[in-house]
C-alpha cells in the first residue's frame, strides 16, 4: 500500500506542476458584463421561454432561437441557434445578444456557463412546476425591463386558473390515466408535472403512488386501476388523426376498462399541454374538456 | 520488424506526429458553424462582450474545445494502449475496467441530488464522474487483487461484472428519475467535448500530460511484460508492480477524459490498433504516437460533429464510431494482408 501512496502524491505533484506553469499565461476574455440597462437584443434557447419573450411583446427583440421554438409563428422565422438539447455557443455568438435566456438543465447550464465567462448577460431559468413558470415569467420581466407586463401575464393565468377551478368545483372527480407511450405502456405518475394538470383539472391519478416517475405498467394493474378517462400526448402535432386512430385500435384490446366502453380515450397536442408556458391554461381547459364532457 | 527503435528515430517521428497535430488543430480551429475573420481575431478582445465576435468565438469558444477534444483523444488512446498491453487482450478499451459504469453511476447520482455547487470551477457532474469512475476502478482492482492469483483474468471478468451490477443500478436510478434529467443524463453519457472552465481546463491538461509522460517513462516495461509474466521476472521486471503502476495511471487519465467529456468510444480501442498496425509494437514508440494521432482524430471528429449538420451539434461518439469503425477495418484488411505476405 506504500507504494500506492507514493503513486498518488507523484501524481499530484505533478498535476500541480503543471497547473503552475500553465497559470503563467493570463486569462483571456474574462471581462465583465456591462450592467444591463435597455435589453434590446434577446435569445432564447427553449419553445416555452420564446413563448414567454413573444407573450411579454418581446417578440421584436428576439434575435435568435432554438430550432424547436415554432409559436408563435413568427418565431418559427427567427434565425436559429441549435436545439435545445445540443445549443450552439459559436451561433449564439455571432447573433451579438445583449441578453441570453436558458433552462436549467446540463447541456444548457454550461453553455451558460461559458458565455458567462466571456461577460455575456444570461439569465438560466428552471421551469418544472406552475409555480416555478410564474416565477420565471417574472423574472423575463424584470431582466426586460417589462415588469408591468409580466405581472399582467401571471395576474391572467392565476386568473384563469382559478376559474376554472371555479367551474369545475362541483363536478365529479375522474379517474384518468395520462399515456406517455403505448409500448410498452407507460403512463405519468404521481410525482409529475403531469399529475399536477390532471389534479388541477379535477381528475385523481389511475395510478396511486409509484417509485418510478414515469412507470410501465402491466395488463393486470391497468384492468384493476378502472380507468374513466384516457389521455394520450401525440407524439409531434403532425399526423394526430393517424395517431387518434392507432390508439383506438390499441386500447380495444380491453373493451372492460370504463375509458374503453364509454369512449373516453384522447390523443391531444402535445405543444400546449407538455409546454410550460403562457399557453399552459389553454392546454388545461383542452384537458378540462376531456375530462368532463358536460363542460 | 527487425530495424531496431533508436532514441534519434523516435524522437523524429514523435516530432513529426505533433507536428500534424498542431496544424490538424489549427486548421480545426478555423472552421467551424460561423465564419471568422482572421484579421479580426488578431486585432485582440473588444472593451465589452459582443463587440469583437470573431475573436470570442475562436478564442473564447472554439481554441478551448479544441484543445480539450487533443486531450481527451490523447488520454483515451493512451490508456487503450496500456490497458491491452497489461491485460494482453486486443478488445480490451480505456473502459473495460468499470470505468464507464463508475462514471455513469457518478453522473446520475449528482443530477438526482441536484448539487448545484462547483469545485474549482467543475461541475457537479464532472467531480461525481470522477469520483465514481476512480472508486470503481479501485473497487475493481481490490476484487481482482482478492479473488486471483492470476489477476489478469480476474481484474477482467471483476470489470465486467462490476459494469454489469453498475449498469443495472444506473437503469434503476434513470426509472426514477424526471424526463429531462433522464435526457440531460442520457446525452452527457453520450460524450461530447463541452466548454469547459479555463481553470478545470488548466488542470486537467497538466493532469493528462502528466499521466501520459508517466506511461511513456514505464513503456519499455511493458514491452517485457507482454512477453509474459514468467520472461519478464526472469529480466528483472515485476510484472505485480509494472501493472498496477500502468493501471492506475491509465485509469487516472482515463477518469479526467470521461469526467470532462463522458464516454467517448472507440478512440481508446480503434487508434491504438491503428497504430500498431503500422508502426509495430513497441510500447515506447506505439504510446506516444497513439497519443497524438487519438488527440488529432478527436479533433477532427469534434470538428465533424460541430460542422456537419449546420447549426446543430452532434455527441462526438456518433462520429468516432461511425467514421472510426469503416476505418479500422479498412486498415486491419490492408495490413493483415501485407504480414501474411511478408510471412
Amino acid at each position: 500500500m506504500n507504494k500506492l501512496w507514493w503513486l498518488i502524491l507523484t501524481i499530484l505533484c505533478l498535476a500541480g506542476a503543471g497547473f503552475f506553469i500553465f497559470r503563467m499565461f493570463p486569462d483571456q476574455g474574462t471581462s465583465t458584463a456591462a450592467p444591463a440597462t435597455a435589453v434590446n437584443r434577446i435569445v432564447s434557447l427553449a419553445p416555452n421561454l420564446t413563448e414567454i419573450l413573444f407573450a411579454l411583446g418581446l417578440g421584436e427583440k428576439v434575435v435568435a432561437v432554438s430550432s424547436d421554438s415554432d409559436y408563435p409563428p413568427d418565431a418559427a422565422n427567427k434565425s436559429k441557434v441549435g436545439t435545445f438539447w445540443q445549443p450552439n455557443t459559436e451561433a449564439i455568438i455571432a447573433s451579438k445578444p445583449d441578453l441570453v435566456i436558458t433552462e436549467w438543465f446540463e447541456q444548457q447550464k454550461s453553455v451558460a456557463e461559458s458565455l458567462k465567462r466571456l461577460g455575456y448577460n444570461v439569465l438560466t431559468l428552471k421551469i418544472e412546476t406552475i409555480e416555478e413558470l410564474l416565477a420565471a415569467i417574472k423574472d423575463i420581466g424584470a431582466a426586460t425591463t417589462t415588469q408591468s407586463c409580466a405581472d399582467k401575464l401571471v395576474q391572467d393565468i392565476t386568473n384563469r386558473l382559478d376559474n376554472l377551478r371555479a367551474k369545475l368545483a362541483g363536478t365529479k372527480k375522474v379517474k384518468a390515466l395520462w399515456v406517455i407511450q403505448t409500448e410498452p405502456l407507460r403512463v405519468a405518475g404521481r410525482n409529475t408535472f403531469l399529475n399536477e394538470l390532471i389534479e388541477l383539472a379535477r381528475a385523481e391519478n389511475a395510478i396511486g403512488p409509484t417509485i418510478q416517475q414515469y412507470p410501465s405498467i402491466g395488463t393486470e394493474e391497468l384492468l384493476a386501476c378502472g380507468v374513466e378517462t384516457i389521455i394520450q400526448s401525440a407524439m409531434g402535432a403532425d399526423n394526430i388523426t393517424d395517431q387518434r386512430q392507432a390508439a383506438e385500435k390499441f386500447w380495444s384490446k380491453w373493451p372492460t376498462l370504463p375509458a374503453v366502453k364509454n369512449k373516453r380515450i384522447y390523443v391531444i397536442d402535445p405543444d400546449t399541454t407538455l409546454r410550460l408556458g403562457p399557453r399552459l391554461c389553454q392546454g388545461l381547459e383542452l384537458i378540462a374538456r376531456c375530462l368532463h364532457t358536460d363542460m | 520488424m527487425t530495424q531496431v527503435l533508436t532514441a534519434k528515430s523516435l524522437g523524429i517521428r514523435i516530432t513529426l506526429c505533433l507536428a500534424a497535430l498542431i496544424v490538424v488543430m489549427g486548421l480545426c480551429t478555423l472552421v467551424g458553424s460561423q465564419k471568422v475573420s482572421l484579421e479580426k481575431v488578431f486585432a485582440g478582445p473588444g472593451r465589452s462582450p459582443g463587440e469583437n465576435i470573431d475573436y470570442e468565438i475562436l478564442v473564447g469558444i472554439r481554441l478551448p474545445r479544441v484543445v480539450l477534444a487533443a486531450l481527451i483523444g490523447a488520454a483515451l488512446a493512451s490508456a487503450g494502449v496500456v490497458l491491452q498491453a497489461i491485460l494482453r487482450n486486443p478488445l480490451a478499451d480505456p473502459y473495460i475496467l468499470g470505468i464507464s459504469s463508475g462514471a455513469g453511476l457518478g453522473v446520475i447520482v449528482a443530477i438526482i441530488s441536484g448539487i448545484t455547487w462547483n469545485f474549482c470551477g467543475g461541475s457537479p457532474l464532472s467531480v461525481f464522474a470522477f469520483a465514481g469512475a476512480i472508486a470503481t476502478v479501485w473497487l475493481v482492482w481490490l476484487i481482482g487483487h482478492v479473488t486471483g492469483k492470476s489477476q489478469v483474468t480476474s481484474l477482467l471478468l471483476a470489470g465486467v461484472v462490476i459494469n454489469a451490477f453498475f449498469s443495472a443500478v444506473i437503469m434503476f436510478l434513470t426509472s426514477i428519475t424526471k424526463s429531462n434529467q433522464l435526457l440531460s443524463t442520457i446525452l452527457w453519457l453520450m460524450g461530447s467535448i463541452r466548454q469547459q472552465d479555463a481553470l478545470v481546463l488548466r488542470i486537467s491538461a497538466a493532469s493528462i500530460l502528466a499521466g501520459i509522460i508517466a506511461l511513456f517513462i514505464i513503456s519499455h516495461r511493458l514491452n517485457i511484460l507482454s512477453l509474459g509474466e514468467y520472461e519478464a521476472k526472469a529480466l528483472g521486471v515485476d510484472p505485480a508492480k509494472t501493472r498496477l503502476l500502468a493501471f492506475s495511471f491509465s485509469a487516472f487519465i482515463t477518469a479526467i477524459a470521461v469526467s470532462l467529456s463522458g464516454l467517448i468510444g472507440f478512440v481508446g480501442l480503434i487508434i491504438p490498433h491503428s497504430v500498431r498496425l503500422i508502426c509495430g509494437p513497441d510500447h515506447r514508440q506505439l504510446l506516444p504516437i497513439s497519443a497524438i494521432i487519438g488527440g488529432a482524430f478527436l479533433v477532427v471528429a469534434d470538428t465533424l460533429a460541430r460542422t456537419m449538420f449546420g447549426q446543430e451539434q452532434w455527441p462526438v461518439g456518433v462520429i468516432t464510431a461511425i467514421a472510426g469503425g469503416p476505418f479500422f477495418l479498412v486498415l486491419l484488411a490492408r495490413y493483415s494482408r501485407k504480414v501474411s505476405r511478408l510471412k
